[in-house]
């Protein structure tokens, strides 16, 4: 059932897909949700697909970012379970990276995990900064976009959120 | 210049800032050590962050899912016809499907409650046809659908699979039904699909058990010590009784109690 119009919706945004994914990785916390995630927001996406065409300046990933954004907020809004999902997925998380990485590099590992646990425990409003911002190169107008903030609450979010991450790193390396 | 901002400092080094105001902070970067040292910190941290975080790609697996899924609501439904089942093209590669949900739920003790539970159970099932919606956690392994709802519920449903009888598990998800969440196990039989809800029982009053056929799908209900039971389905009455019984009992291994 090829349409043209889903033709022309899935080259715009299926290139996006990785960057759709690590958003939702990001925020979720868990490949599954994650996973679930992302296709919903692609269905939503295609809803929505009319109302692209009249947004010239924005681009399809922080377009399909921020319906990806807006897909997992309406879930943790639904969930209100968060604390105790987030226990369980870092017992998955970590047992997947155990999985992925032979005995050998678990040092490297540790080193690299607390980097990205000081980002799992960031607020989700600076996370998603942080994470557009260093993963995605996103511009301070296209994280407005996403975020449906405007840039002078981007700008301080991003400050407050890298102060916090340096602490956060600071405190790891103190004896 | 003034004494730069954090926020501005990162603007500049995000490069970010208008022309005028980045030459201004590049004179002033030098005689400040301590905004030197702020951009120091702040490189760092991007090395670190670029450096250590891993990235994610999307699974190949996803991929596919998202494409099917898309294809899948992008086609014509084919018009509905009184009594029959809306059964979404995304369904068709899927034999048959059952669900089982389970949830925490407060029920009315009026008159009519039984009626309005087997309308919103009606909507639940009609809803997860739908291209997408049908599950959160797709899986034919219990011991994947069953965790996965750690922390989504106050309780841990009952999770089994059904294959070596017919009727094998697809996966599970959450739903909402009377403004609660339960969580829905899918099965699957051939083209059917079928619903159960299930919810602890003492979280409300017991409705009686019942089994009768509204808008073409057949509804099943009933009540053991520990759960409350709604199984809905397109499938024929006979086979979703067959498929009832096979609850009933996996519940009774699970709770030890009838």
């Amino acid at each position: 059932m090829e349409s043209p119009e889903l033709a022309r919706f899935e080259a715009v945004v299926l290139p996006h897909l990785d960057a759709a994914y690590t958003l939702a990785r990001h925020l979720m916390r868990n490949a599954n949700d994650a996973e679930d995630a992302v296709q919903e927001a692609c269905l939503r996406a295609l809803t929505y697909f009319d109302g692209f065409h009249g947004a010239h300046e924005q681009s399809a990933r922080a377009w399909l970012l921020a319906i990806v954004r807006n897909t997992v907020y309406t879930w943790r809004r639904r969930a209100r379970a968060d604390a105790l999902a987030t226990e369980f997925d870092e017992r998955t998380h970590s047992e997947a990276i155990a999985d992925e990485h032979p005995e050998a590099t678990l040092l490297r590992t540790a080193a690299k995990e607390v980097v990205g646990r000081a980002v799992d425990r960031l607020p989700p409003e600076f996370r998603e900064v942080i994470v557009l911002r260093e993963f995605q190169g996103l511009s301070y107008k296209e994280i407005s976009d996403v975020a449906g903030v405007p840039v002078g609450t981007v700008m301080s979010r991003l400050a407050r959120a890298r102060t916090r991450l340096q602490e956060a790193l600071r405190d790891e390396e103190a004896p | 210049m003034t004494h730069p901002s954090e926020a501005q400092l990162d603007a500049y080094l995000d490069g970010e800032l208008a022309a005028v105001e980045a030459r201004e902070l590049e004179a002033h970067l030098p005689q400040c050590p301590e905004c030197a040292q702020f951009r120091d910190g702040r490189l760092a941290l991007r090395a670190a962050l670029q450096a250590d975080v891993p990235t994610f790609q999307a699974p190949d697996v996803l991929r596919q899912r998202v494409r099917a899924a898309l294809r899948a609501a992008a086609s014509p439904r084919p018009p509905r016809r009184l009594g029959a089942p809306v059964l979404g093209p995304a369904l068709a590669f899927a034999a048959s499907l059952a669900i089982v949900a389970l949830g925490s739920w407060r029920l009315g003790l009026q008159r009519g409650a039984g009626e309005r539970l087997t309308d919103e159970v009606l909507e639940s099932h009609v809803r997860s046809l739908m291209p997408g919606h049908l599950t959160d956690v797709p899986s034919s392994d219990q011991h994947t659908v069953k965790p996965w709802f750690n922390g989504r519920l106050d309780f841990s449903p009952p999770v089994s699979d059904f294959a070596g009888a017919g009727y094998p598990l697809v996966g599970g998800r959450l739903d909402y039904v009377a403004e609660h969440a339960v969580a829905a196990l899918v099965y699957g039989r051939r083209q059917h699909i079928i619903n159960v809800f299930v919810w602890p029982v003492a979280r409300g009053s017991a409705i009686a058990s019942a089994a009768l056929e509204r808008q073409g799908y057949h509804v099943m209900h009933w009540n053991t010590s520990d759960y409350a039971y709604w199984v809905v389905s397109d499938l024929g009455m006979p086979e979703l009784r067959d498929f009832a019984r096979l609850v009933q009992q996996a519940d009774v291994e699970t709770t030890g109690r009838p």
